[in-house]
């Protein structure tokens, strides 16, 4: 999966219009991003990458760069 | 001395019997004189189960209830190795959090699987003619969400209100066998499965602390737990059949 693939499944994720994130994009300045958000991440990661996102893991996420990069 | 929930002898079934609510259930058991048979996946994990328990003549059988098919057999062993059963305790169970938007049927169907369909069938075999005494009681674990509803809990909520109902159900079909059912819904408890939940969602589910401000005795204890059984699988609970008894640190009345 690249990564303009792995952006939209972020969106969809947090459902947010497709377009919106960029790896730059702050994670602190989307609304959307709420602790349900975070569980929805830590669902999509388990589902579609087999990845398990912890607590901590999350917490140290700033930009939607850091969100990619633990899905590598 | 009289001791209302004298159990001696009682031979008792504990499924899940390998940690948190179901281990504490055998250790409380097994003090009160019950000879039990620990059913639970992990061998290593039952066997320091086996190891703390009290008393002699207890068993154990290594199971995946979430296999429904394999539960007949494993019953039918069971039965021709101890006997008939006094009672069971359905302990096993598996906890989820899956958001709206990522339910999926095959998901919920892992979650059935364990704490609903393995409950039923467990029921279903053990109430077959000479696998059971008359006065067979047994305690099903469910969650005070069968009754509460949570962000992202919708799996774990329905297979306990599917549970609950099934009991009632079952209650007034087994009552003529003198066989009764009931259940006990903690709230939130110190096992394994919360420290993993904390573990892995951490503050972010942000749910924890707003439970813990209804929830307002605190974290219950295993234990705390376990005595609630014992006395349902003890006759003292002789006059209690299809109820389901909220073990919830005043959760419900916040």
């Amino acid at each position: 999966m690249d990564t303009q693939e792995k952006i939209a499944l972020i969106e969809d994720t947090l459902d947010l219009d497709e377009g919106t994130l960029t790896p730059e994009t702050v994670l602190a300045e989307i609304d959307e991003y709420d602790s349900m958000a975070k569980l929805s991440l830590i669902v999509m990661a388990d589902d579609e990458f087999d990845i398990t996102l912890t607590s901590d893991v999350i917490k140290g996420f700033v930009t939607v760069d850091d969100i990619l990069k633990a899905l590598d | 001395m009289f001791n209302l929930v004298d159990l001696t002898d009682r031979r008792i079934l504990i499924t899940g019997a390998s940690s948190g609510i179901g281990k504490a259930n055998a250790l409380m058991l097994s003090r009160l004189g019950a000879k039990l048979v620990l059913v639970a996946r992990r061998e290593d994990k039952l066997m320091e189960t086996l190891a703390e328990l009290e008393g002699e003549g207890h068993g154990f059988y290594c199971a995946d209830l979430s296999d429904v098919e394999s539960i007949e057999p494993m019953v039918k062993e069971l039965v021709a190795t101890y006997g008939p059963f006094d009672g069971m305790v359905y302990a096993a169970g598996v906890g989820t959090s899956i958001p709206l938007k990522q339910f999926t049927p095959e998901k919920v169907q892992k979650v059935f699987d364990i704490n609903f369909f393995g409950f039923v069938e467990m029921v279903r075999q053990l109430t077959k003619r000479g696998r059971y005494n008359p006065g067979m009681r047994m305690v099903g674990i469910s969650s005070i969400a069968a009754q509460r509803g949570d962000k992202s809990h919708m799996a774990y909520s329905a297979s306990k209100a599917a549970m609950e109902g099934a009991l009632r159900c079952m209650a007034k079909e087994l009552a003529p066998k003198e066989i009764f059912i009931n259940a006990v819904e903690p709230a939130m408890t110190a096992t394994e499965m919360y420290v993993k939940y904390l573990e892995k969602y951490g503050e972010d589910s942000g749910s924890n602390e707003e439970l813990l401000k209804r929830q307002y005795l605190g974290i219950a204890t295993t234990e705390q737990i376990s005595s609630v059984v014992a006395f349902l699988i003890s006759p003292a609970a002789s006059f209690m059949t299809g109820c389901s008894i909220p073990v919830d640190g005043g959760l419900l009345s916040n």
